[in-house]
């Protein structure tokens, strides 16, 4: 068996093991060990795509080309730091005596999993496979939302399922008219649904159904990718869900969210050309960078503020590749690999910040989290400075290639409307994060600790990861910018 | 014959998609649920006799199977055991909601005739009786409040895409279809849990009383 499928099969064993019973160490160890290798044979992966060839399986059922690598790739880093700060985070509850067997069972057991569904979806050239590695992602994340199991909990869970539920039949429609769109040139046995497939076909598809099958695919995606207006179950799922696993929606679903819809755009851009599909995700990405700018600014808790925030990035990403210009193409990839590197960083840190107060919501926390918690704050601070795209970080450098790639095209109105809501967004997040991290703590009450913070394994993770997205902006590994090229060349269908 | 059976079959599925809005009590909603399901599955044995394509006769099982009898009898058991028997006043009343349906259906035929099958014969009211099928289940979702029913409309979409899948393509390729058939059946069980906890924490499967989470 190639390293493709134990990339795979890792990660699912990892899971398996996590779910049964055992002690604690040896589950933590389990699975940090379990991911680490997953990363390890990631790389591989990659390594191998880059030597040349196209690591495949199961008759091209899965495939790894440039984008599948990038995404993967990052898939399996994030994979890694949820885990490890995962490890730490369980055990802050464990020493308040909050985490049972059941809750035990189920993070060590999901958050593999989790990460399995994650990297499938990288993987899957079939969209067939595609769509069931999508659902997987959903199926294993419910229970994380309802992890807390609070009352606001179940209804997230119960928000974030219909509502996936729902968006996954529209992309499931979409693929069924996809395949109907080939009238039977692509055969019916598996390898019909092969993205490959598609390609070579797609001057031929028929455009009508092609069309439909567009517009449900990338709703039904959309959904799961949070854009606007399908963005609603995020804010609740993101602050119902313990940290490591958000870090994981936000970082790995979202990017596999967008690879589903690049496969679906680049199939209509064969078929059609750059407009259909390149002008819905434009408006698609637009709205959502536009809806999240009040949230932002009117937010009352931390973990749905970086939900907002997330809405925001993969609203970026989608407008860059809406641009239809192969320097926002490069630019929505440059930003979805430095989003992947800084994000979990806030979500580790606002993590910490909401696990020392047991609550997420900013009137619980109270103002001066800096005087209770230095090092999460300190390290929320950066990340907050690095995920709204100030220099001399690396989102400040995709943004800026996105832009620019906007004002020298044809969208120019866009782009200026585009770069307002930034704007906004930026001063609003400043503020958001001023207000909870600096001043005194208003009254005496907010002077008083819940858990003191201690240096232990999430703190450790937590700067690791911040460690490594500073480095990132001003040195990215060779292999890694090979990857971006790579994926570009893919998304803009230069050989 | 084979198209007169087709279009009866569709007809059916459409019927009672229209007596899933007009009912309120849960259980005949489940049952109607499991009826079109079965039309579904004749739909899929009669085109794998008339174009011999004996995999979808295995679909059309696995169909039957799973959303006439196993899903149902899970919904209803879950109903059993929490108790709720009848869908509370809708947001939109039955009339109007009946209203609405017509007015969805035209809309479906309407996008159906773009299909290059779209405009004659069976393929014609198959794309047509799911695209319509496809937005009363939208319909259904957005007017009712009991868990239930929502689970419902979530089965009929479900039903619908799986109608343009036989009645366009004759099917898709089979290793998907298990997959796919195999995350439907996963999804409803994790429904089907999530209501019972949200049973036992608000003793009510309303689920507009889930409105804590706003902004």
């Amino acid at each position: 068996m190639n390293v493709l499928v134990w990339t795979l099969i890792v990660p699912l064993a990892t899971g398996a093991a996590g779910a049964l019973g055992g002690p604690r160490r040896v589950k933590e160890a389990v699975m940090v060990g379990g991911l680490l290798i997953t990363f390890l044979l990631c790389l591989a992966t990659g390594r191998e795509f880059l030597d040349g060839a196209i690591p495949a399986a199961f008759g091209d059922a899965l495939r790894v080309d440039g984008l599948s690598a990038l995404v993967l790739v990052l898939c399996g880093f994030v994979g890694l730091l949820s885990a490890t700060y995962g490890v730490g985070y369980l055990r802050r509850n464990e020493s308040r005596s909050l985490v049972t067997p059941r809750m035990r069972r189920e993070f060590y057991g999901l958050i593999p999993a989790y990460v399995f569904a994650m990297l499938l979806v990288s993987v899957s050239n079939n969209l067939g496979v595609l769509w069931i590695a999508v659902e997987l992602t959903t199926l294993a994340s419910v229970f994380l939302v309802t992890f807390h199991d609070r009352d606001t909990s179940l209804e997230a869970a119960w928000k974030f399922l219909v509502l996936g539920s729902l968006g996954l039949g529209f992309a499931l429609l979409g693929t069924v008219l996809l395949f109907a769109a080939a009238q039977g040139r692509l055969g019916d046995d598996m390898s019909a649904l092969n993205w490959t497939r598609f390609m070579a076909i797609a001057p031929r598809l028929h455009p009508f159904t092609l069309r439909l099958g567009v517009v449900f695919a990338l709703i039904g995606y959309g959904t799961k990718a949070g854009l606007a207006p399908m963005h609603t179950w995020k804010p609740d799922a993101y602050r119902e869900a313990p940290s490591p696993a958000v870090a994981l929606m936000a970082v790995g679903m979202l990017n596999g969210a967008l690879y589903c819809l690049l496969r679906i755009h680049l199939i209509s851009k064969a078929a059609l050309g750059p407009a259909f599909s390149g002008g819905l995700l434009l408006t698609l990405g637009l709205l959502s960078v536009l809806i999240a700018m009040p949230f932002i600014l009117v937010q009352w808790n931390v973990k749905r503020l970086l939900a907002y925030s997330s809405i925001e990035h993969v609203g970026i990403m989608a407008v860059g590749v809406g641009l239809g210009a192969e320097a926002g193409v490069f630019g929505a990839l440059l930003h979805m690999t430095y989003h992947s590197l800084a994000k979990p960083v806030s979500l580790f840190s606002a993590g910490t910040l909401a696990q020392l107060h047991s609550s997420s919501d900013f009137d619980r926390i109270g103002h001066g989290t800096f005087t209770r918690a230095p090092f999460a704050s300190t390290l929320f601070v950066l990340a907050a400075v690095m995920i709204t795209g100030s220099p001399p970080f690396g989102l400040f450098f995709s943004e800026m290639t996105i832009l620019r790639a906007g004002f020298l095209g044809s969208h120019a109105v866009a782009t200026s409307v585009f770069l307002a809501a930034l704007v906004v967004l930026f001063c609003g997040f400043a503020f958001q994060v001023g207000r909870l991290v600096l001043g005194p703590p208003r009254d005496p009450a907010e002077r008083r600790v819940p858990l003191p913070e201690r240096f232990d394994l999430g703190t450790a993770a937590a700067l690791g990861a911040a460690a490594i997205a500073v480095v990132s902006a001003f040195y990215l590994p060779a292999p890694l910018l090979a990857l971006i090229h790579a994926a570009t060349r893919v998304v803009w269908g230069a050989p | 014959m084979t198209a007169n059976v087709l279009i009866l079959c569709a007809a059916g599925m459409l019927v009672t998609a229209y007596l899933m809005v007009g009912q309120k009590a849960l259980f005949t909603a489940i049952r109607l649920f499991g009826v079109q399901s079965l039309f579904l599955g004749i739909v899929a044995t009669t085109i794998a006799f008339s174009e011999s394509r004996p995999e979808l006769l295995v679909t059309a099982a696995l169909t039957v199977l799973l959303k006439t009898i196993l899903i149902p009898w899970f919904l209803m058991r879950v109903i059993d055991r929490i108790g709720i028997h009848r869908e509370i006043e809708p947001f939109l009343n039955v009339p109007a909601s009946l209203l609405v349906c017509v007015g969805l259906t035209v809309v479906g035929y309407r996008v159906s005739t773009g299909f290059p099958e779209g405009t004659r014969g069976v393929s014609h009211h198959l794309i047509g009786v799911a695209l319509s099928m496809l937005l009363i289940g939208l319909f259904l979702m957005v007017t009712r409040k009991k868990a239930i029913t929502q689970i419902l409309a979530l089965l009929t979409v479900e039903n619908a895409v799986f109608l343009v899948a036989v009645g366009v393509t004759s099917g898709m390729p089979f290793v998907v279809e298990l997959g796919i058939s195999f995350d439907v059946i996963l999804a409803v069980l994790i429904l089907g849990i999530l209501v019972h906890r949200i049973v036992d924490r608000f003793e009510s499967m309303d689920v507009s009383r889930l409105s804590k989470l706003k902004g």
